[in-house]
């Protein structure tokens, strides 16, 4: 039992890691709830007794589930929803302004929004040619 | 004893009201400011209080002691919980006269207080957890807040990256409960010595992991700087001084009091990385041009500071990262409200926080850098004097870089970039006020030392000194 619980976290928390490297925004908020969910296994997992449900009345002498680690992972639950909608709404967010979700085409267009900005910049600013000779005189 | 609890009880209904009313408004903001004020003072009675009768203790709802989750207030969390509140209160105060452009700024500021100072004040390893996501959530909606015009990307993976953080914190608390069995910080620390190395070391990788995030140390800091440069001046300020202070201070807790015996044994590995943050750091700093930019990648180098000190270990050191770490992030705070502001008297605030972060006396950093300093040397290690030697001439070279870049141009180019009437004489106040704060900590130190040692005493015990 033990065994195939923590495969099945390690599965998850390895299918996570996976989706969150993908160049998908979706994919990586995937990702991040798949993780998130194998900690809260996790949680469930390192219950120090196993048995009956915790509810009064207890019958005398049955072992009794660790009540502990499921207040735990409640709690962690109720915060990884709170945490994938703020994800998903700042998916959304980059989504409506780009009408992209692809990370690489993302990062091209704000690296060619960097060397415009430059662009502009060096047309009015002189300041790096007046400076630049300092820097290898103190680094050397 | 309800003092304790008070913080949070005035934080809690405050975000709430808070999250209704339009933040945009002036007296909204400056009502918000209020609220962190007061809450200020309570902390600071709070740390005075415990400064004289040592740590405070308050099992919440009435529960029986052992049942009830347990806030325990120590030298530690207390002079953090001030610091963080008055860094806050700060940067929430100059945004408010600068004028806030999002109705969210004053609730999330509140909330990030509330999770910070829950943080600081909680005894128990679950709510600290708690206490920390929400402190998180509010940072992320604040960097998600401060993009605007579609930048979401580095709230995303500022995010994105510290939710891993975070639930790797969750499976090392998990693991923790199950090695030891409890969640309260003194019962867990005390389980803890008795664990068998191999788990013990497990579970201290996974919270050194968590924590690295977090501060943004050198191996884990690649989302740092992206989300410096995109959120304002003021909330830049709320992240290096107040936000990072949850890294420090769990490194301080977790490594310091609660697995002390893996800290020892990873002494050379958290120099390693120390060094290796402070070199990354400072080079980077050097290479960039941008104020924020340098600032960011400064704040990296500097938490490798506390991390060496950590590293060196023993009482000297604990209390030389504790006074490190404070006077760090009164550094960061006073350089990101200064930055861009133009005057004489924000220049001359501006310049107290180069020299503070590049440890000229009077000030408050050089305290923090005499502190590292006395503890590398009494442990006799000569890497990390070696390294502060560098790390400080470094933090020279980059600081007065900029300061130079910012300040020492013909007057017309500076205001094409910056007007000079752009601040107000309230965001001037604000700045050349946390100035003060750091010239009168560097004229006048022995407060600031006596509760490092303090905190450093109820960390590690007065008996041991590896």
């Amino acid at each position: 039992m033990n065994l195939l619980f923590s495969a099945l976290i390690g599965a998850l928390f390895g299918c996570g890691v996976f989706l969150l490297l993908k160049p998908d925004l979706f994919r990586v908020v995937v990702g991040l709830v798949l993780i998130s969910n194998a900690a809260n296994l996790t949680l469930m997992a390192s219950g120090r007794t196993r048995g009956e449900a915790p509810i009064l009345p207890v019958a005398d002498g049955r072992p009794v589930a660790d009540p502990l680690v499921q207040a735990m992972t409640l709690t962690a639950l109720v915060i990884g929803f709170a945490v994938t909608a703020l994800l998903l709404s700042l998916a959304y967010g980059v989504y409506r302004s780009r009408h992209s979700v692809d990370l690489d085409e993302l990062s091209r267009e704000e690296a060619r929004e960097a060397r415009e900005l430059e662009a502009h910049e060096a047309e009015h600013d002189e300041e790096p040619q007046h400076v630049a000779p300092e820097h290898h005189e103190v680094e050397a | 004893m309800t003092i304790v609890a008070l913080p949070l009880m005035l934080l809690w209904p405050a975000g709430v009201l808070f999250a209704v009313l339009d933040g945009r408004r002036r007296g909204v903001g400056l009502a918000a400011v209020a609220v962190l004020a007061g809450v200020f003072a309570v902390l600071a009675l709070l740390l005075a209080r415990v400064a004289a009768s040592g740590p405070q203790e308050l099992v919440v709802g009435g529960w029986p002691v052992d049942v009830g989750i347990r806030l325990r207030v120590d030298a530690l969390g207390a002079v953090f919980a001030v610091l963080t509140c008055g860094v806050l209160g700060a940067a929430l105060l100059q945004a408010a006269l600068a004028g806030i452009a999002n109705r969210a700024l004053p609730a999330l500021t509140l909330f990030l207080a509330l999770g910070v100072t829950g943080v600081f004040i909680t005894g128990d390893v679950f709510s600290f957890y708690v206490f920390f996501e929400l402190a998180m959530i509010s940072a992320y909606a604040l960097t998600g807040l401060a993009g605007g015009g579609g930048r979401f990307g580095p709230a995303l993976i500022f995010a994105v990256v510290n939710l891993v953080g975070s639930f790797l914190f969750l499976i090392a608390v998990g693991a923790l409960y199950r090695a030891t069995g409890t969640l309260e910080m003194g019962a867990v620390a005390r389980a803890a010595a008795e664990l068998e190395p191999t788990t013990a070391v497990l579970i201290a990788i996974t919270f050194f992991v968590a924590f690295g995030i977090k501060l943004g140390l050198f191996p884990f800091h690649f989302w740092l700087p992206a989300v410096y440069l995109n959120v304002s001046p003021p909330v830049a300020a709320m992240f290096a001084g107040g936000l990072a202070n949850i890294g420090a201070y769990g490194l301080l807790r977790f490594g310091g009091a609660i697995l002390r015996p893996e800290l020892a044994l990873a002494a050379e590995a958290l120099i390693a990385l120390g060094a290796a943050s402070i070199a990354y750091g400072a080079l980077q700093a050097i290479a960039r041009r941008d104020t924020r930019e340098v600032l960011a990648y400064s704040a990296i180098g500097h938490a490798g500071y506390a991390l060496v000190a950590l590293g060196v270990g023993g009482r000297a050191g604990i209390a030389a990262a504790l006074v490190f770490s404070i006077a760090n992030a009164l550094n960061k705070a006073l350089l990101f409200l200064a930055a861009e502001l133009r005057g004489p008297l924000t220049a001359a605030a501006f310049l107290v926080g180069t020299l503070s972060v590049a440890g000229v006396p009077p000030s408050a950093g050089f305290f923090g850098k005499a502190a590292l300093f006395d503890a590398s040397v009494g442990a006799g290690s000569t890497t990390a004097v070696v390294l502060l030697f560098l790390g400080g001439a470094l933090s020279f070279v980059y600081l007065f870089q900029i300061y130079q870049h910012d300040r020492w141009r013909p007057r017309e180019e500076r205001e094409r970039e910056m007007p000079r009437d752009a601040a107000g004489a309230g965001q001037r106040t604000v700045a050349l006020s946390l100035a003060v704060v750091v010239l009168a900590l560097g004229l006048w130190p022995e407060p600031l030392l006596a509760v490092g040692d303090q905190a450093a005493q109820d960390l590690a015990g007065p008996e041991r000194r590896p």
